[in-house]
């Protein structure tokens, strides 16, 4: 049976193991210091599951990948136009159909294999065509050559322009990826450590769910980082990173909600960056013509130009960003981000807030008011169902403002929250081998390439129809100056062709684009020196992530500050330690006394200090164990 | 006789879990669309999704899958995580541990102190020792335990931050040696164990309170007292053993409500153990893995509740001469 | 004194004063709850996360929503699901219960074998798995809810059939040729409604408190606000690491408070059909 006495010396046990751990905590700590290494700590609640680019799907994987490898050819951290990433030069024939890259002589990955044109041809001849994400970047290509090691020569059906400055395929060394089966590669390969690169750091710890450590790449062909490790700190969930940040515990939160940016921004030691993306939200209309799709289902009148121009008048989307995205965003006109910067104009037609307007434009297409103030003409009745995601309450929040606003101009959305697999099948329902999409509207959103605007200006193509299309925009025009700005290698040639695709879309409005969402970062100012954002330069962000590694190589970390808050921590909890070992032995001291002195009366008496403190939980039992002598 | 017992426990437990290893399977592959579950891009193509089919064996005939995936439970293959594309049992024997730890310590503390609390408040039945605390043990009994983490997060790392209130450990950080590691891994541990405890303590306090109080009215108790023997020895040497009993079972029946403390508890502290790992299975739509943490809790509950019942036989005399 | 018995210790102990009281509340703001709020509870507006104050009496969201006003409009739901699903639970465990007891045989092995399966069972993992499989929905959960939670009862009803079938009135019912059907209705069930009700009772606490726990774990109705969706959103949006005390806290409690006074009348009921409990405390 069990006895108290017993159950007393193990508390005591217990006990005394706790406070000998707590004393040696603060001597760890110490110890940890005492290396003087340059470490930057970056928390995340989420972490990459794998470091294998042709399984990995989620944003933080392209984090690492874009610290740990390179392009082809890199962005550039001041307007991440295209400068030198493997090849250090290129050059394209007067068709634009053959583009030449040199290699330089005397690169090396990380374990100090030369870097070689086998390498770049390996990887694009099979990340681009088994890794899930890459896929769509080689199409046009017909033929990759590798004359010599220093050579690569790739020859394309038509002009494209995102052979250069958005092959978004990260290059991979040939003599350890290419020894792996392909059927492997695909599913459960995992590279070994530390992750051959030729990024400024590469992975030499990888311990998923938790931490991910990087450190200097010795064969580095640029300036040496300031920098010995890079930590990439998993914690689950953003509560616990921002916590962290405050503690000191990390010292950069790269994904901060825009609910608590302003707060954080407040904190003494923090700082806030805020940098363009080219990410935006959108509200999404079902256009798609009757020959394309002939079962599609929604309410014909949202197939009206005039509609869709009211409706564009009668949201403002300055109110919009300022309550559902707390003014973090910006307030976007048109498809393209203004982060485009090379390739960017306000078009002439943005559709500022105007009621008026609106009313006008309804009036004059002959949308009359019923009874319940909702418009209709013919017996279709103005109203409209407005899907949204329930994982974003932004979006939520941004279609119940659409829905307000529209309704002042006599248009009804009926908004829908529904989860992120029903608002795709009702967009990628097929009837008879052909789209069927089946709503009327929804809200969003679209992250595109780093330079390259070819991406987002796709989604509204025939061609993506039955792909990537979710508005199902068919427009001829559209079509041909997509072929031409993409395979126009002269930059102020594209953006005119751009600023005329732009100002087809604004004139149909498929999308309306509600805002440009930015990257939201908090960083230690005790800790961080060089803070220098880039890509772009100076309006960019901490580490130009997912774009390069730029300002990762001037970084500091204040080595010295770095104790104090760690020492801060250690020190307070000792002494908490220290104030609840005397109160509990001070507590025991007297009910030991005191049950002495009364005898068996002692468990009459009123209540002692009971679970109100939890750190003495550990200690309690000990009390009756003390009572036995 | 006893031994015929044994096995008539151990066998019925091999059933439930049975049981739950076919549950498991027609649940998600019937109520599930498997295929919708595995393309986790939105514009998959339909080769894709037969590639993924294939790699996941599930363009065989139904029951052909429900073999294989017996037979895969049984050699201790739990699939692959749609997410990591890592084998799931790797994942979990990964965050087992963690958990361990964490629901050990936390049923540990609570048992001691719930019982020590217990006995206190019987002995001192109607008086305001015992009302505070009924009080408080029906209040944290009541009360979401993820909630309480919140509070004890609010209080000891925001306001006052004295405490760790995420991770198992301070990240990336070389240690000097184990002990200081297993220091930062207790400091760590407070927070999360005591959200843990507060939430089993009321349970254990009730139970063995009333247990206690009948023990205490037992003629047995009358006896020892009215031979002239120390109250509070009486109490320790007599009744407290007698009390203890229930206490047993309530730890397996608890269990249940343990690993569904579990998830919320880790979930909130970052702790890396199979609750945070169903958390984020849960966010993830990873259901391989939401599959195996499913079978390796119900193999745990099962298994506590089999521990609860050897137990007690061997502790309580009265079963052992039925 | 047994007549006015239940009556009595609703109004003469504190804890069927604060029971009652409590749930006449809950029931009364899940029904008004959307009248009495003084602001539209998803209404957002630039007060982001803001301290209580005279206008918000319990502060703002971190969408500027008023704390006060979602928890007033969010008892509807824990309400609703704690009382719906455990009606669902009731009538499937005494269905379950009566069943294996009254008839015996191979339905009662099957049907207690299906009883421990679920007893066994790990509730909070097998809702998780249920709800995540099924789009979330107030339905999803009431119904998950409800279908997790019935073994317990089934395992009472069980052995007081058990027990009634062999009672004296019962046996001579059937003598005189009363069809099964009839027995149930007119002896089986009357006398085993008493503790059907008491541990439907117990039951409305834990649905109440796996409603909030699985919508913490995101996976509640999206279109409602609960209190549990409140904690869920407060978490996420970081409320916590910005000391924002005044939407945790207030969540939390009135899901405390609700369990707790569910809890108590339970407690209550059940020493008042089992007086053999009331000396105990």
């Amino acid at each position: 049976m069990i006895k108290w006495k017993s159950l007393g010396t193990l508390a005591g046990l217990v006990l005394a193991a706790l406070a000998l751990m707590f004393g040696t905590t603060s001597m760890a700590q110490a110890a940890d210091e005492g290396g003087g290494d340059d470490i930057l700590k970056i928390g995340w609640a989420q972490d990459p599951q794998t470091l294998n680019p042709f399984v990995g799907l989620d944003e933080e994987d392209f984090t690492i990948w874009a610290i740990n490898w390179d392009l082809l050819v890199n962005f550039d951290p001041v307007d991440l136009s295209p400068s030198p990433g493997i090849a250090e030069s290129w050059e394209v024939s007067d068709d634009k159909k053959t583009i030449t890259f040199k290699l330089p002589e005397g690169h090396k990955w990380s374990d100090g294999e030369p870097v070689t044109s086998e390498d770049v041809k390996w990887t694009l001849e099979n990340l681009a065509t088994e890794g899930e994400l890459f896929t769509s970047y080689t199409n046009n290509v017909t033929s990759i050559e590798t004359p010599d090691p220093q050579t690569v020569v790739i020859k394309t059906k038509k002009p494209d322009a995102r052979i250069i400055g958005g092959l978004l395929i990260y290059i991979l060394p040939e003599h350890i990826w290419g020894k792996v089966p392909k059927d492997e590669l695909t599913t459960t390969y995992q590279p070994s450590l530390p992750l051959v690169g030729t990024g400024p750091f590469i992975v030499t710890e990888f311990d998923r769910g938790r931490i991910i450590e990087m450190d200097r790449n010795p064969e580095f062909a640029g300036d040496k980082p300031k920098l010995d490790q890079i930590q990439f700190i998993k914690y689950g969930n953003q509560d616990a990173v921002e916590r962290a940040l405050q503690l000191g515990e990390i010292d950069v939160d790269p994904e901060v909600s825009a609910a608590t940016f302003d707060n954080l921004a407040d904190k003494p030691d923090i700082g806030v960056v805020k940098s363009p993306s080219p990410s935006f939200t959108e509200l999404a209309f079902n256009v798609c013509p009757e020959s394309e799709c002939p079962d599609a289902e929604f309410n014909p009148a949202i197939q009206d130009k005039a509609v869709r121009q009211a409706i564009a008048y009668s949201v403002d989307r300055e109110k919009i960003n300022e309550i559902a995205n707390r003014g973090t965003s910006f307030v976007a006109n048109g498809l393209l981000p203004s982060y485009y910067q090379d390739f960017y104009q306000e078009p002439e037609q943005t559709y500022p807030f105007d009621p008026e307007k609106a009313n006008q434009i309804l009036d004059d297409a002959g949308y009359t008011r019923e009874g319940d103030g909702i418009r209709s003409k013919d017996g279709d009745e103005l109203s409209f169902n407005l899907y949204v995601r329930s994982e974003s309450p932004s979006n939520i929040q941004a279609a119940k403002l659409v829905a307000e606003m529209a309704r002042e101009v006599g248009i009804e959305f009926k908004v829908e929250v529904v989860s992120v697999d029903k608002l795709t099948e009702l967009t990628i329902r097929q009837e008879n081998g052909k789209p069927a999409p089946a709503f009327d509207s929804f809200i969003w959103g679209w992250g595109g390439d780093a330079y390259d605007p070819s991406f987002l200006l796709s989604l509204m193509t025939t061609g993506e129809i039955g792909g990537s299309s979710d508005a199902f925009y068919s427009n001829p025009e559209y079509d041909k100056l997509f072929e031409e700005q993409a395979g126009s290698f002269d930059t102020e040639e594209r953006k005119d062709t751009i600023r005329q695709m732009i100002d087809l879309l604004q004139e149909d409005v498929p999308y309306l684009v509600l805002s440009e969402d930015p990257n939201l970062q908090a960083y230690r100012t005790d800790r961080l020196g060089e803070v220098d954002v880039a890509c772009p330069e100076g309006d960019g962000d901490l580490f130009c992530e997912q774009a390069g590694y730029e300002p990762l190589l001037s970084l500091t970390t204040t080595g010295g500050s770095d104790g104090s808050s760690d020492d801060d921590g250690g020190g307070g909890s000792g002494v908490l330690i220290a104030i609840i070992a005397v109160v509990v032995i001070a507590g025991v001291a007297f009910l030991v006394i005191r049950s002495r002195r009364r005898g068996g009366e002692a468990l009459e008496e009123d209540e002692p200090a009971e679970g109100e403190e939890p750190m003495e939980e550990p200690e309690e039992p000990e009390e009756p164990a003390e009572d036995e002598k | 006789m006893s031994a015929r017992w044994l096995t008539g426990k151990v066998a019925a437990a091999i059933l439930t879990l049975v049981f739950v290893v076919i549950f498991n399977f027609f649940l998600f592959r019937v109520m599930g669309d498997p295929t919708t579950q595995l393309a986790r891009l939105p514009q998959s193509t339909p080769d894709e999704i037969e590639k993924l089919k294939a790699d996941y064996g599930l363009d065989k005939p139904l029951l052909g899958q429900f073999a294989d995936n017996v037979g895969d439970t049984v050699r201790g293959d739990l699939g692959i995580s749609q997410k990591s594309r890592q084998p799931v049992v790797d994942e979990i024997l990964d965050a087992l541990p963690w958990t361990l730890l964490l629901v050990g310590t936390g049923t540990l503390i609570a048992t001691l102190l719930g019982s020590w609390m217990g006995v206190i408040a019987a002995t001192r039945r109607g008086q305001k020792t015992d009302d505070a605390m009924l009080g408080f043990s029906m209040f944290t009994y009541a009360s979401p335990e993820y909630w309480i983490g919140i509070i004890l997060i609010l209080v000891f790392a925001v306001w006052i931050p004295i405490l760790p209130s995420g991770l198992q450990v301070t990240p990336g950080v070389e240690f000097s040696s184990w002990l200081a590691e297993a220091a930062d891994v207790a400091e760590h541990l407070i927070l999360p164990a005591t959200a843990m405890t507060l939430m089993l303590l009321g349970q254990y306090f009730l139970i063995m309170r009333s247990s206690m109080v009948d023990v205490l009215t037992e003629d047995f108790i009358t006896v020892k007292r009215a031979t002239g023997q120390r109250w509070d020895r009486v109490v320790r040497k007599h009744a407290v053993p007698n009390a203890l009993l229930p206490l047993v079972t309530l730890s397996a029946i608890q269990f249940g409500a343990v690993v569904g403390g579990a998830i919320t508890i880790e979930t909130i502290f970052s702790w890396p153990g199979l609750g945070e790992l169903t958390f984020q299975a849960i966010n993830d739509k990873d259901f391989p893995v939401l599959q195996g943490t499913f079978l390796i809790f119900s193999f745990g509950v099962i298994l506590a509740n089999l521990l609860a019942d050897i137990l007690y036989f061997y502790l309580d005399p009265r079963v052992q001469t039925k | 004194m047994r007549e006015s018995g239940a009556l009595k210790l609703l109004t003469d102990t504190w804890r069927g004063r604060f029971g009652v009281a409590v749930i006449l509340v809950a029931v009364f703001v899940s029904i008004f709850g959307t009248l009495i709020a003084p602001y539209e509870p998803e209404a957002s507006s630039l007060d982001v996360l803001q301290p209580p104050s005279l206008d918000h009496w319990l502060g703002t969201t971190e969408s500027g929503a008023d704390v006060f006003s979602q928890l007033l409009v969010g008892t509807r739901v824990s309400v609703l699901v704690g009382f719906a699903a455990a009606i669902i639970s009731a009538v499937l465990g005494s269905m379950v219960g009566i069943a294996s007891g009254y008839f015996g045989g191979w339905t009662d092995r099957i049907l207690d074998a299906l009883e421990n399966w679920f007893l066994v069972i790990p509730t909070l993992p097998l809702m998780i798995v249920l709800a995540r499989l099924l789009d979330p929905s107030l339905i999803v959960l009431i119904a998950v809810i409800g279908f997790t939670s019935w073994a317990g009862t089934g395992r009472i009803v069980r052995a007081q059939v058990l027990t009634l079938r062999e009672r004296s009135f019962v046996e001579r019912a059937r003598a005189l040729g009363a069809g099964d059907g009839y027995i149930i209705r007119t002896h089986i069930l009357p006398n085993t409604l008493p503790l059907i009700f008491a541990s439907t009772v117990l039951i409305i606490a834990v649905a109440i408190l796996s409603e909030a726990a699985l919508a913490f774990l995101g996976l509640g109705d999206p279109t409602r606000i609960s209190w549990g969706t409140m904690l869920q959103n407060a978490f996420d949006s970081g409320a916590p690491s910005a000391g924002a005390w005044w939407y945790v806290i207030p969540p939390g409690l009135c899901i405390t408070l609700l369990v707790l006074a569910v809890s108590l009348l339970g407690f209550l009921y059940e020493e008042y059909i089992n007086p053999r409990l009331r000396r105990e405390s």
